[in-house]
């Protein structure tokens, strides 16, 4: 008995013992907590990358990403106001600045962080706040020139075997856009032996927005957000297009589409998930969205129904609008990581994000390893092997192996070309985008003559400085923002009905959804049109 | 006077061991269910986060007068109060159908098989109920437009789930599919408790099946099923905030948005939240109105009471 509950004992010293050896393995490094905003599985603790930088920064990363809704994370951190050491919370952000939570950085850039100083010097001014100061720091910063992309931000997408059918033509309005599908989904009722749908459309949540802002890029404008500044004068005037006569067309087209079988008949109940599916079974001809919205089965597409991936038209309500829907690339300067009150040591925090904005880090995230990853010509241009572009074709081992996601992804980064001219994203070197592209995507290029989709697009608009409006935030509890919300009720709730009535009720409809916005807007348009005017005086 | 102060401290050291016992309870009850009430001063304020309590802006009754004169505060009430009645009413009126039906059950086997299949679903949580449900519904292959198209009663699918008319039968029925097996249990147990020798002499003196369940089983339910009644009344303001945000989507939105649902969209995702507290103490004192009122009733109509 005796023996038996000293062998006990020991057996409990001994496990002690080997905690404590395995927290000091740890004791050196300096922990910093960060709450981000993305949803990513939890971070295993060893990646390629992240061990170096570990390494080379003595810093441990204890990383909370989203779970659930945003909004009500957001709601209750700032109610119980217990905040980790620096955090980035998407389009809410400024609501901590607003709480109080995020502590000013300009003076800890001053004297810190050298590199967030040269690479961020073309953003700093956008970044300060009407108060003087930096709150935080977004990702993608653009401290060159910005490179171009694969896919534009925005696009009515129309699947490849539409276009292959139809000798690839230049589509260059709804109508023309519907007619196309409506006659090839007539020849092509089914698609392994599930129905064709001609056109669906994304209504989920927030992400609604794939559908609402439809009448905004038929008129030709880039993602301004719920209303467009029109330039008038000299001076950018924001404007509705909620009840305009292009949305009235917009919808009205939808309706007849609806009413004839071409729009799939559950677009308005299905979900995120639902819709992907849809998408990623090649049953699809048409969508409009961003292209962000649909990448992921844009890739399913590539890989097992690359006939249908689905290419994007700038399409408007009339051929003779001149379309500027290809934006300008900008920086989101009202969302970016901060460090918070509650942060213990706010120096070594910047220096971490100093040390991850260097050239030299970004080019190990994006890149990787020279030699390892990518290889590097006589003129200094960065390039991949067929064997190392197959490496990074995984998603799962860049995420999970090379580990780029979790000091990448919502982390203060860089953008667009270096200073010698290499793309800081491999895919958007000047010489990969089309070169590594799928076969079904360089067929289409081909086609219409083209290295990249983008090319389809007319240029972007002049150079606007306030762009985009969406970012900008109204204040809380301001009139603005409770109209905001109710408009956005107004939307789910009539935008269905106007689509999947009959016909001869959509005027009806039409005239009841009219008349509860117009009377939700004025404030929202007053309090836009004030902060542009204050961004254009001061950006 | 010092007569009784003496009998108070004499009973108290009578019944230490019950006041013992009861003394956490009490305890967590103040913490979690007193102390709180303190954030109440937040709806005469506008509340602001990171200012200390002093600094707050009052503004009286301000935010009341806000949420009563909110242009959806009495669709919010109708579809919470309706919703809820809904469900407090079909889901007691079948879980006591289920139960007294269980018990005439003679085969053992049966009635236990059907017992374990009904209150399954309550084991199940509304995330995964609600796509079942979703899933039944859909027009896309779902079972019960399959089922009606086949048997020809209608041609096209029905869109169920984008009906605002139907929202709230769709509520009731989904919540009499989880709760209803459960909910039996309870009942059931009660059955069991009555005494043999009634059904017997019943039987004796002729009684029907159907007579016996009226005049032996109905009424030795009532005071459970009024306690429950009055316990349930009490949670009809609070009641399926999950499966009403799960099932709810836009098109049904003016049928489906309930109080608490109000206030996540226009209280704390707006970070609203004095107004959000001002909506909930609304909720609370409705709530405690109905727990009175049932209780009054059931006293007059001379049953058991809770308080």
């Amino acid at each position: 008995m005796k023996k038996g509950f000293s062998i006990l004992i020991l057996m409990l010293v001994l496990s002690l013992a080997f905690t404590a050896v395995t927290a000091a393995q740890d004791e050196d490094l300096q922990e910093l907590d960060v709450f981000i905003s993305v949803a990513l599985p939890d971070y295993s603790g060893s990646s390629i990358v992240g061990d170096i930088i570990r390494e080379d920064t003595g810093i441990k990363l204890n990383r909370e990403y989203l779970v659930g809704d945003l909004e009500q994370k957001v709601g209750l951190m700032i109610a119980s106001q217990d905040y980790p050491d620096m955090l980035v919370a998407a389009h809410f952000t400024d609501k901590f600045v607003e709480a109080g939570a995020l502590i000013p950085l300009e003076d800890l850039i001053e004297e810190h962080a050298p590199n967030i100083k040269k690479y961020y010097a073309n953003h700093l001014d956008a970044l300060t706040k009407e108060d003087g100061h930096i709150y935080y720091l977004p990702q993608l910063a653009i401290p060159f020139e910005p490179a171009e992309r694969r896919y534009p931000a925005v696009g009515f997408f129309i699947s490849k075997r539409v276009l292959e059918a139809n000798d690839y033509p230049i589509i260059k309005s709804m109508d023309q856009y519907f007619q196309l599908i409506e006659d090839y989904q007539n020849e092509n009722p089914e698609y392994n032996e599930q129905n064709t749908i001609g056109y669906t459309t994304l209504f989920d949540s927030w992400r609604r927005f794939a559908t609402t802002n439809g009448p905004m890029h038929l008129m030709g404008y880039p993602n301004e957000g719920g209303f467009v500044p029109v330039k008038e004068g000299g001076e950018y005037v924001v404007r509705p297009y909620y009840g305009s006569n292009v949305e009235k067309y917009y919808y009205g087209k939808l309706n007849e589409m609806y009413n004839k079988g071409v729009m799939d008949q559950e677009a308005f109940v299905s979900n995120f998930d639902q819709y992907l599916e849809k998408l990623s079974s090649g049953r699809v001809l048409g969508t409009h969205n961003q292209y962000w919205q649909i990448q992921q089965a844009q890739e399913v597409l590539i890989d097992e129904h690359p006939d249908n991936i689905m290419i994007p038209f700038p399409v408007t309500y009339d051929p003779i609008v001149e379309e500027h829907v290809r934006e300008k690339p900008y920086v989101q300067t009202t969302q970016g990581m901060g460090i918070t009150v509650d942060a213990e040591d706010p120096v070594a925090a910047i220096k971490y994000l100093d040390y991850l904005v260097k050239e030299e880090t970004q080019h190990l995230l994006q890149w990787g390893i020279e030699g390892e990853h990518y290889q590097v010509d006589e003129d200094g241009m960065f390039y991949r092997t067929e064997e190392q572009l197959a490496m990074f074709q995984d998603p799962a081992w860049v995420r999970d192996e090379f580990g780029r996601h979790y000091y990448y992804n919502a982390f203060p980064s860089l953008t667009g070309l270096d200073s010698n001219g290499n793309s800081y994203m491999p895919i958007r070197q000047p010489s990969a985008i089309y070169a590594n592209s799928s076969d079904a995507e360089k067929e289409v290029m081909d086609a219409y003559g083209v290295k990249s989709f983008t090319g389809l697009y007319n240029k972007p608009f002049e150079d606007r400085k306030y762009f985009p409006l969406w970012t900008i935030t109204l204040p809380t509890n301001s009139e603005a923002q409770i109209e905001s919300t109710r408009m956005t009720d107004a939307l789910v709730q009539h935008i269905p009905t106007l689509v999947m009535d009959s016909t001869d009720k959509f005027e009806t409809n039409w005239d009841a959804y009219t008349e509860q916005i117009n009377g939700l807007m004025d404030a929202q348009i007053e309090e836009y049109q004030k902060q542009i005017d204050w961004r254009m005086e001061n950006w | 006077m010092k007569r009784s102060e003496n009998t108070f401290w004499q009973k108290l050291w009578k019944q230490k061991a019950l006041v013992l016992m009861s003394l956490p309870f009490i305890i967590y009850v103040i913490i979690f269910k007193y102390i709180p009430l303190w954030g109440w001063l937040m709806a005469f304020q506008n509340y602001w986060p990171g200012q200390s309590f002093f600094n707050q802006t009052w503004v009286g009754l301000e935010n009341f007068r806000l949420l009563l004169t909110d242009p959806i505060f009495y669709d919010v009430l109708r579809n919470t109060l309706a919703m809820s009645l809904i469900k407090l009413i079909s889901g007691m009126f079948f879980s006591i159908i289920l139960a007294l039906a269980l018990n005439e059950v003679r085969w053992t086997k049966f009635k236990k098989l059907t017992q374990t299949i009904s209150y399954l679903p309550h084991f199940i949580s509304w995330v995964v109920g609600a796509n079942l449900v979703m899933n039944a519904l859909s027009t896309d292959g779902g079972i019960i437009n399959e089922v009606l198209m086949g048997l020809n009663i209608i041609d096209s699918p029905i869109m169920f789930m984008g009906m605002p008319e139907l929202f709230w039968g769709i509520i009731g029925a989904s919540h009499v599919w989880k709760t209803v097996g459960f909910g039996a249990i309870l009942y059931l147990a009660s059955i069991v408790s009555i005494s043999p020798s009634l059904y017997e002499a019943a039987v004796i003196d002729g009684a029907s099946r159907l007579q016996r369940i009226r005049y032996i089983t109905l009424p030795a339910l009532k005071p459970v099923i009024i306690i429950l009644l009055i316990i349930n009344v009490g949670r009809l303001m609070n009641m399926g905030f999950e499966q009403i945000y799960l099932l709810s989507n836009g098109r049904v939105i003016e049928y489906s948005r309930i109080f608490r649902i109000f206030e996540l969209d226009y209280g704390l995702k707006m970070m609203r939240y004095s107004f959000a507290t001002t909506a909930g103490i609304f909720r609370s004192l409705v709530s405690v109105v109905l727990v009175f009122s049932a209780n009054k009733i059931a006293k007059m109509m001379g049953e058991e009471r809770l308080i």
